[in-house]
């Protein structure tokens, strides 16, 4: 009888804690952002972030032995596949002298507008989304340091994402790899216009892309920064890796291999607007 | 209220350790998945109820760490908790392997009810990206089971609350 008892009320409390959860998620998913459950969400983001910073200056080396490891297999295939790329480039070197040209100019163009154009917070990479379903980072500066949400984040090699979430001593950084991430951003060639969607550990894909656009292989991928966007103009974000040909498609699909590497980010750039 | 405290810091050390130490060391690019791994072990111990209960407040922890709807996780560990708690009071077998086949196979159950419930609200998850990420996190968390099985089990038994008896 006590058993059956007991049996009953353990139903009655897994009843409520499904609806409980169900309530949380209609409430969130209705509410989106600044949703009620906002500030506890930033409450869970400080503790664990203070937490994060702690525990990721013992175990870097540790991780970073054990990173290192894992891509021992990837690294011997890299090397052939780089060997390849060198005689590959060394025949074309000669066909790129104009488009060397030109890349060359754009960088110039593009160090000067980020050395000249924004203010930047610098912040360390102090951990990585809990879950497996979103690609986010989460850096050791906050609000406090002048960061808000929206702003954009860049590294010495391009383009990362852009804040999601602060609290006073950390933030959340959605990469530009989390297939919720959208760019807008412009062949640097022929200045064709399209829209970058992350594809989780693979290239990411540029869509929208005029289906008679000329694209040339490994040409560089910058941000369009349209007025009123997130990102600023001229920022890398990739090069081109592979173009989808579709017959009597009204877009074309290109592939983009990002310029930054985001299994071994370390300190990034927060840009919190522009200078005065 | 010492039980409820030290499963606590047992899930904030899991969201840690799983977005510090195990997003670096990751079985072919996907994370262990610990508060599954906790909430099995528990709900393996100490029955549906606190399996349930331990469930909804770990999953509820880790929504509130992800960009994600809130509640997904919740929803899908008060189930599991539940789920392993009951199954658990019907399978007599001295075998030590239980725990990590019932880890194993709840890991994977759960991050595909995960993913289709995220995918019905709209989230991009691909589908065979979320089998693989199911059956590695599944495999991955079996793995770490002999290992962390011992030390939870040593947090119940440290924080169970003693002489109740009850049949």
């Amino acid at each position: 009888m006590a058993l059956y008892r007991r049996a009953r009320s353990t139903r009655l409390l897994v009843i409520t804690l499904v609806v409980a959860s169900l309530l949380t998620i209609t409430v969130d998913y209705r509410g989106g952002h600044g949703g009620p459950f906002e500030i506890a969400g930033r409450a869970t983001q400080t503790v664990v972030g203070a937490l994060q910073g702690a525990v990721s200056k013992v175990i870097h080396p540790v991780s970073a032995f054990f990173s290192g490891l894992g891509h021992i297999g990837s690294l011997s295939s890299r090397n052939k596949h780089l060997q390849a790329e060198i005689q590959r480039l060394q025949q074309q070197h000669a066909h790129d002298v104009s488009l060397e040209r030109v890349n060359t100019e754009l960088q110039a163009l593009l160090k000067l507008q980020s050395s000249l154009g924004q203010n930047g917070v610098a912040a360390s990479v102090i951990g990585q989304s809990v879950g497996n379903f979103e690609w986010t980072i989460t850096i050791g500066r906050g609000s406090s340091g002048g960061i808000k949400v929206h702003d954009p984040v860049v590294s010495g090699d391009g383009l990362v994402g852009h804040v999601v979430e602060v609290t006073p001593t950390s933030a959340v950084v959605q990469l530009i790899i989390d297939p919720d991430s959208a760019v807008a951003a412009r062949l640097s060639s022929s200045g064709e216009t399209g829209l970058i969607v992350g594809e989780r550990n693979q290239d990411l894909q540029m869509q929208l892309v005029r289906p008679d656009a000329r694209v040339f292989p490994s040409e560089q991928v910058v941000t369009a920064g349209y007025q009123g966007g997130l990102y600023p103009a001229e920022i890398v974000i990739g090069t081109v890796s592979h173009v989808y040909q579709q017959n009597g498609g009204l877009t074309k699909i290109v592939a983009i291999r990002p310029a930054v590497d985001f299994s071994s980010l370390e300190t990034v750039l927060v840009l919190t607007g522009p200078k005065r | 209220m010492r039980r409820a405290l030290s499963w606590t810091v047992v899930v904030l050390t899991a969201l840690v350790l799983q977005s510090t130490l195990f997003s670096q060391v990751t079985l072919a690019g996907v994370k262990p998945e610990l508060v599954y791994l906790v909430t099995v072990v528990l709900a393996f111990l100490e029955g549906p109820a606190s399996g349930a209960v331990a469930g909804f407040a770990g999953g509820m922890a880790q929504d509130f760490l992800l960009n994600q709807p809130k509640g997904i996780t919740a929803l899908t560990l008060t189930l599991v908790g539940y789920a392993v708690g009951t199954i658990r009071q019907y399978i007599v077998t001295p075998s030590p392997l239980l725990p990590v086949v019932l880890v194993g196979g709840a890991t994977v159950v759960g991050v595909m009810f995960y993913g289709v419930v995220a995918f019905l609200l709209g989230v991009a998850v691909g589908t065979s990206f979320l089998i693989k990420v199911a059956l590695l996190a599944g495999v991955y968390n079996a793995v770490l089971t002999p290992i962390l099985f011992p030390v939870l089990r040593r947090v119940a038994e440290s924080s169970r609350a003693r002489k109740v008896f009850r049949w």
